[in-house]
């Protein structure tokens, strides 16, 4: 075969010349780089940045609740189950035509009987008037207590019989009901107003407390996520370091070890949450570390697992083979390609580790009972979704949302944290 | 800029590798409850007593299809793996003597370039931290001149520019430059032996020539041993200077490399050299090919392993093993028969 | 090798594109080829040059996102407008596949009788299983396997046999086209050795094309017909192997040639050493793909694609040594 002449620009035996195109792109910034990994991950890009900006949104508000808070989430602000946006009605009392009674004072004492429909907002217009009234005898120590009889009524139209009849002293009833109804009672006429009308309802109405739900929200992210997280990063700080020790050490500390975990992973979580909580008791360290005890052998099954897996890589031998110690080959070579998993499970760790808190406070094993908390807004929310669905509605979105978050990141980090798929 | 390794004159031995009855039995894992039925536990025996000698500065081939026990030996030869018998000594030193922190001394003067280059680069280090690794294990006082001999070796193996490649991650280079910064890694601490473990087999047979070149042209250059596992006889006559090819765990032949190519006086040698393919259409192979198949390593055939394929076996072949006895001078051969192929 | 050349299967301008994550790859760029009734036709390449996806896309075994374009006439038929049931009718029974590693490709669950009575079954139901069985016996017997061992199960094979169990799927068909995709590598040499006479055998008894695709030019060297050189997604030569062995035309086949080792001790040899490496895909060379390892490289190689032209009788060249250059404005503008 005849002699084959060089490359004119090529020398041999000088291997390979880098080609330009790679030159370049490594003159490429760091912005350029982002944008480029749109096209490089396609789909799983956006969900790192939906789920990313869904968890900075988060971590925002969770940080600064006093920027977005409009209210103290303790404080009752406003009447009782208010629906979202409503403003509080406005409240009058119902006397007949000829009484006197100027202002409602003069119904309220021990003697009289105020009548009302059961069970709907007048009965509380009721009370904060009559707190209102109180409290300024209070302030001026009168010594005078408002406290007349209540007489309920099943339907508007009882109770305004009963007044027509003279049963009772007083009806009260919203304002728009009153007016549209008066026509038809010669006998009877509006008195006074109870309660002025606000112009201003709550963005997401109020609990049965009246504690305005939208705060609770936001003061309940802050503690989600700080139950969240710390759990999480406890679980890790426990989990990870002993699943490197038995996967590497082996023999009898690996068995034990193994077995230990084992068991802790075999009971319900939620079960084994609320055992701890029950013995340590109520508080939101306390609910920290129970939460966490149930994530440690996951952590230490993984991490197990993967150390296991890379011991066999070839890499690792070379690592060997170069003279490394064994506590080098671990830190430097087995540990780096253990963190992708580390870091996957840590975000479905988070997104748990919410759901249970929530679900322990739901039971009532929780943070303490005045602690602004997701989960106990949803408990006590439960016997009124007819009524004011908005009670367990807001908070339960919120606790699927932050969870679905935390979830996407996880999957989507999977994906992108393989060093394969960073080709440039 | 160079490290003073002047710590190389201490050696003197001539063979830098001596293996002496090597054996490595591997116990086929069964339940509790067999072992209690059938008692005795059965082995794979890898490697079932292997001599040979490498000297310095020579390149030794070692040759054999899969069971053969080629990569085995190597790891045993490295003290990568303990073996069950025998002795590796490596310049005079018995490796089963030394405890491991020696041990570990002593890699750095033996260094092994593996077969799947990007198996064998940690996938989160970049590739100026996986070459230095071995100066920081082993001159970790010197590091400021770590940088230096890692961008030196880059440029003796061909990558340049080597500014480029220090901040590299594996993946993002291809496969022929990955074989080279495998190679660098290996050569960075100036070992004297080298087991290359089939180091061009996944290489792409355009860039085989030229890392074979490469490894030439350091060898000579460093005045390295190279211990060249291989199952491609073609491939191994470009840089062995002698050969030894391996059935079944023993050594069946071994020789230089002009005795083992033109005169091989072991059937299974000579059918391994006509089995490999030649690119010559005009050349059509004439030599049958031995019957059946590699036998199960857990029991290898009584007698002469290779007898049950033998186009010429005998009945002695069945019940006596042959020894590897040195036919004519630095050939050696283990077949009752060798000298019936002696022209 | 047959004298009669009667065309199996034409191949018109294929064009197998992926979309991957860095862009698309069109890991076959626009190859024509035909493969004769009855030959062994070579197909060789390294890593990246398309030969495995070819073999692929003949078949239709595309994964979703690559994509199938140009012609493939079976006959008269175009077998890239056949529909999915036409496909399976027709893959199994006209073309049939061997893999590399045979023991991912037979059902480990599945013994060796099951997988050739289902294939027949499936292909011809109307064959009641005595006569499958029959025919499935008589088959395993020329293959050199016993037919005892028909009951086996794949692993309790070893790697020869189940690869002649997989060329036996192919043949117990009678299919006309074998495509074998490095159906050696995996094995021993002296294994290797035996199958390839094995492939012959089967070709000169029953008379079947067989497309051997392999990455090891000095294999298909003793037993193919015609051989065929791809590089980087294109044809680069296809011709008779006596002749291109000889003369090899395309700079790439020489290098080649040139770099492939052999057990004959000869004074003086040197390997040929190719500068550079196969291409990346995504980021091809423009013009001639080969033209940054090209000894004779020319201005016009870097601007332009060549096409494939009769270099000499018989033997087809894809390189602009060998064609009308067009004038090329300002070369030196690169």
């Amino acid at each position: 075969m005849k002699e084959i002449p060089q490359h004119p620009e090529i020398q041999l035996p000088k291997g390979d010349s880098v080609p330009q195109w790679q030159l370049d792109l490594d003159k490429a910034g760091w912005l350029r780089r982002a944008l480029l990994a749109r096209k490089w991950y396609g789909g799983d890009w956006w969900f790192v940045v939906i789920s990313a900006i869904i968890l900075l949104f988060f971590i925002v508000i969770g940080a600064l609740p006093k920027w977005f808070a409009p209210y103290d989430p303790r404080a009752e602000v406003g009447p009782s189950l208010l629906a979202p946006g409503e403003p509080p009605a406005a409240f009058v009392f119902l006397t007949r035509s000829d009484s006197p009674v100027k202002e409602f004072k003069e119904v309220a004492s021990s003697e009289n009987n105020v009548g009302f429909v059961v069970a709907s907002p007048a009965s509380q217009a009721l009370r904060e008037a009559l707190d209102e009234l109180n409290a300024e005898e209070e302030r001026q120590n009168t010594g005078i207590r408002y406290q007349p009889r209540p007489r309920r009524f099943d339907t508007i139209e009882e109770g305004l019989k009963a007044l027509e009849d003279g049963e009772i002293d007083a009806f009260i009833e919203a304002s728009a009901t009153a007016k549209s109804i008066i026509g038809k009672y010669k006998t009877l006429k509006i008195a006074d107003t109870l309660r002025e009308a606000a112009i201003r309802g709550f963005t997401l109405g109020t609990n049965q407390i009246g504690q305005d739900i939208f705060s609770r929200l936001i003061w309940g992210t802050r503690i989600a996520l700080m139950v969240g997280l710390s759990s999480a990063l406890l679980s890790i700080m426990f989990g990870v370091p002993l699943g490197l020790v038995s996967a590497f050490s082996g023999g009898w500390l690996d068995r034990t070890l193994t077995l230990i975990m084992d068991a802790l992973y075999s009971f319900p979580g939620l079960i084994l949450a609320i055992a701890i909580a029950a013995v340590l008791g109520p508080s939101i360290m306390n609910i920290i570390i129970s939460i966490s005890v149930l994530y440690i052998p996951t952590y230490f099954r993984i991490v197990r697992g993967q150390v296991l897996s890379i011991r066999e890589e070839l890499y690792v031998d070379a690592a060997r083979s170069l003279g490394a110690k064994k506590i080098t080959i671990l830190w430097k070579y087995i540990f780096p390609n253990v963190i992708p998993s580390i870091v996957i499970i840590f975000s479905v760790n988070v997104a748990d580790a919410i759901l249970t808190e929530a679900g322990l406070s739901f039971i009532g094993l929780g943070l303490p009972p005045d602690v602004p908390d997701w989960g106990i807004d949803l408990a006590r929310g439960q016997d009124y979704v007819r009524r004011a669905w908005w009670l367990i509605t807001f908070p339960g979105l919120m606790v699927t949302m932050v969870t679905l978050a935390f979830s996407m990141l996880g999957e989507s980090l999977s994906e992108i944290m393989n060093p394969r798929l960073a080709e440039l | 800029m160079e490290l003073d390794l002047s710590t190389q004159k201490l050696a003197t031995h001539e063979n830098l590798l001596e293996i002496r009855n090597l054996r490595k039995w591997f116990p086929v894992q069964k339940t509790f409850l067999d072992q209690l039925l059938a008692g005795k536990v059965n082995y794979v025996r890898a490697v079932d007593g292997v001599n040979l000698d490498i000297r310095r500065g020579e390149a030794f081939g070692l040759a054999g299809e899969s069971g053969s026990g080629k990569t085995t030996i190597g790891r045993l030869a490295i003290g990568l793996a303990k073996p069950t018998e025998g002795d590796v000594v490596f310049d005079g030193i018995n490796l089963n003597k030394i405890n491991e922190e020696e041990l570990r001394r002593m890699r750095r003067r033996m260094q092994v370039i593996f077969q799947d280059p990007m198996a064998s680069l940690n996938p989160r280090m970049t590739l100026g931290d996986s070459v230095s690794h071995g100066l920081k294990i082993h001159y970790p006082q010197r590091d400021d001149e770590h940088r230096e001999m890692t961008l030196a070796i880059f440029e003796k193996v061909g990558l340049t520019p080597a500014r480029y490649f220090l901040n590299k991650y594996p993946h993002q280079i291809s496969g022929g430059q990955r074989q080279r910064v495998a190679i660098a890694r290996a050569l960075i601490t100036r070992p004297e032996l080298i087991l290359a473990d089939e180091p061009i087999a996944m290489a792409d047979v355009s860039v085989r020539a030229l890392l074979l070149d490469l490894m030439v042209q350091l060898k000579n250059e460093f005045n390295l041993t190279y211990l060249f596992i291989t199952h491609d006889l073609a491939t191994a006559k470009y840089i062995c200077d002698r050969i030894g090819v391996l059935y079944l765990g023993k050594m069946v032949e071994m020789g230089s490399l002009k005795d083992m190519y033109q005169h091989p006086l072991h059937p299974y040698t000579q059918a391994l050299l006509a089995a490999v393919p030649v690119p010559n259409p005009l050349l059509k192979r004439t030599q049958p090919m031995p019957a059946g198949e590699i036998p199960n390593p857990i029991n290898p055939p009584p007698g002469c392993r290779f007898h049950p394929r033998c186009p010429f076996a005998k009945e002695i072949c069945t019940k006596d093993e042959p020894e590897l006895l040195e036919i004519r001078t630095g050939h050696w051969v283990a077949c009752h028969f060798a000298n019936t192929f002696l022209c | 090798m047959p004298e009669v050349k009667e065309v199996l299967i034409s191949i018109r301008n294929m064009t197998v594109s992926y979309e991957t994550r860095l862009g698309a790859v069109s890991a076959v760029d626009g190859v024509s080829f035909d493969i004769f009734r009855g030959e062994i036709l070579g197909l060789v390449g390294e890593s990246g040059c398309g030969k495995s996806t070819l073999g692929k896309g003949l078949m239709r075994l595309m994964p979703s996102q690559g994509s199938v374009h140009g012609e493939i006439f079976f006959g008269d038929q175009d077998i890239l407008k056949f529909t999915d049931d036409q496909m399976r009718d027709f893959r199994g029974r006209r073309i049939s596949m061997i893999f590399q590693d045979p023991m991912t490709s037979l059902n480990p669950v599945q013994r060796i009788d099951e997988h050739l009575i289902e294939a027949i079954q499936v292909h011809e139901p109307q064959t009641n299983k005595m006569k499958a069985l029959d025919r499935v016996k008589k088959l395993i017997e020329r293959m050199g396997i016993q037919s005892n061992r028909l009951s086996s199960y794949p692993h309790q094979l070893s790697g020869g046999m189940r690869q002649r169990v997989m060329i036996s799927l192919g043949l117990v068909l009678n299919a006309s086209l074998i495509v074998a995709d490095e159906a050696t590598t995996s094995l021993d040499v002296i294994v290797e050795a035996k199958l390839v006479d094995e492939i012959k055998k089967i070709r000169n008894d029953f008379g079947v094309s067989i497309l051997m695709i392999t990455h090891n030019i000095a294999l298909v060297a003793n037993i193919a017909d015609r051989l065929a050189v791809m590089y980087a997604g294109r044809m680069a030569e296809i011709g008779p192997i006596e002749q291109l062995f000889a003369n090899p035309l395309h700079p790439y086949t020489q290098g080649l040639l040139a770099c492939v080792p052999s057990i004959e001790i000869k004074d003086n040899e040197n390997l040929y050493k190719m500068p550079g490496e196969p291409p990346n895909l995504t980021h091809p060379p423009s013009g001639c793909r080969f033209h940054p390892r090209c000894p004779y490289v020319m201005p016009v190689c870097k601007e332009l694609d060549p096409k494939l032209v009769e270099g000499v009788p018989d033997q087809f060249v894809n390189c602009w040594l060998y064609q009308e250059q067009p004038v090329v404005n300002n070369p030196e503008s690169r």
